[in-house]
């Protein structure tokens, strides 16, 4: 098993082909590399194309993140960086209820990200927190109307998703 | 027919059980005249990357070398030299492989691209036919490349054409994604009336038991079943998917490509390579009517179920 806490350590050194290895290694790494989970979305943001994509690749077959980094993958939830918010997005979403303290992050995400793909996860996510993500139900009403006909059908399955 | 089977040994051992022990293979064998395999493979972060590791180009080659075209997923680079380079690689021991590539796709800044690398000696493509699904309703994040071939070792007017559909599902909309790929499949079957034969394969991140939808499509069937095909054998997600009878060319023939056994890696040199394992089916190179297959090539062919 790799040693997960170093790789972490070197994803975020100066050296950018390090970085990459890094990145790459976690991928490889699969599921247990799920504690570097709040490292890979900060690392897709990172100024280096193959991080990114190494770091892409690593949070795609991660799974749902520890319990332990809801709270910074909430606060990531909001990032400037579209990809990392996309990211921090993506696992509260596998995360399911037990990321509903994520839900109105979420809600502001949903309404307020410029960036489509981050607004159309975040409807996505307070799908799969359901009937918790409740409070989030004005906006993904408002969202019913948008223009962008995946956000509408994401926004409609996730009332359905928290129904009442 | 008799030779069918002897020349398919490389391909045939790699598509034994996993857990096998076998040599990697030396240089391609020569290919039937009796079949022809279609391949997927998700070549996981196809960058520059990869392509710096000599050792990994260097299987990833002998790979394609197996088959008659492989679908490719997951290119993903800033450079568009990767593939170019990478059928370079491949031609290196004289092969004569060539490629299509599609436009880079997906909903984020992080793209990717498919591509179809295909013998030249032995299969065509129509340049006309190539593009990308429309998905007007955004449905799939990487809508798939679709193009037309045709096998070059049977006579024109009998040889066998086909749609290829290439897909990599986006993993946390799975059901969503094949629920459309049905769709697509259908929407592919009448595309062209001279045409019946669709093949959609690629990385559905989805295994048989949740292929529901696709029980929609009159005569559906795929070829992998039953056996894992990423590199850590624990998921069954690639897959070719057509129908039966119109695809009656399918000669039972279908294989996982397993990296560790066939070229001797360690899982993790494996992974180096990719994540998933390719997986393939073989065809009979010529168009079936009626009656279907003469006995023998479907006999010949190396069945795994």
């Amino acid at each position: 098993m790799p040693d997960i806490a170093s790789l972490i350590k070197a994803l975020t050194g100066a050296d950018a082909a390090a970085r990459a290895e890094s990145a790459e290694a976690l991928c490889r790494a699969g599921t247990d590399a799920v504690a570097a989970a709040v490292p890979l979305v900060k690392a897709c943001g990172d100024s280096d194309d193959q991080v990114r994509e190494w770091a892409v690749a690593a949070l795609e077959d991660l799974g749902a993140p520890p319990a332990a980094a809801l709270t910074a993958l909430t606060a990531l939830a909001g990032d400037a960086q579209p990809l990392v918010a996309y990211w921090a997005t993506t696992l509260l979403g596998r995360s399911g209820k037990a990321a509903a303290a994520a839900t109105p992050a979420l809600a502001k995400s949903l309404a307020d990200s410029g960036d489509p793909a981050v607004a159309q996860r975040a409807a996505w996510a307070l799908g799969k927190i359901g009937p918790a993500a409740a409070a989030a139900k004005p906006a993904l009403e408002r969202a019913l109307a948008a223009a962008d006909p995946r956000l509408a059908r994401l926004a409609q399955e996730a009332l359905t998703a928290i129904g009442g | 027919m008799c030779g069918l089977a002897a020349a398919w040994l490389i391909v045939c051992a790699a598509a034994a059980p996993a857990h096998g022990q076998y040599g990697a293979p030396a240089a391609a064998a020569p290919k039937p005249a009796g079949a022809i395999t279609i391949a997927s493979f998700n070549i996981q972060v196809f960058g520059e990357s990869k392509m710096a590791k000599s050792q990994v180009v260097e299987v990833l080659a002998r790979v394609v070398r197996n088959f008659d075209i492989v679908a490719i997923q997951e290119v993903r680079a800033k450079s568009d030299e990767i593939v170019p380079a990478f059928v370079r690689a491949i031609n290196a021991d004289g092969s004569r492989y060539h490629y299509v590539i599609g436009p880079r796709q997906g909903r984020t800044v992080s793209k990717e691209q498919y591509a179809f690398i295909y013998d030249t000696t032995r299969i065509e493509v129509d340049p006309s036919s190539v593009g990308v699904v429309p998905d007007p309703q955004n449905k799939l994040h990487r809508p798939p490349l679709h193009a037309r071939f045709r096998t070059k070792i049977t006579p024109a007017e009998m040889a066998f054409t086909f749609w290829l559909v290439d897909i990599h599902t986006d993993p946390d909309e799975v059901p969503q994604e094949l629920e459309a790929l049905t769709g697509v499949f259908q929407a592919m079957q009448a595309a062209r009336p001279d045409e019946d034969d669709v093949i959609l394969l690629g990385d559905l991140n989805a295994g048989p038991p949740e292929f529901k939808s696709f029980q929609r499509i009159p005569g559906v069937a795929w070829a992998v079943s039953g056996v894992t095909t990423n590199t850590r054998r624990t998921k069954t997600y690639d897959n070719l998917v057509f129908t039966r009878p119109a695809t009656s060319e399918y000669l039972g023939g279908w294989g996982v490509l397993d990296l560790q056994s066939t070229f001797g890696l360690s899982l993790d040199q494996a992974l180096e390579v990719s994540d998933h394992n390719p997986v393939w089916g073989a065809f009979y190179p010529a168009e079936v009517r009626g009656a279907g297959l003469p006995p023998m090539a479907g006999a010949a062919a190396p069945v795994r179920r």
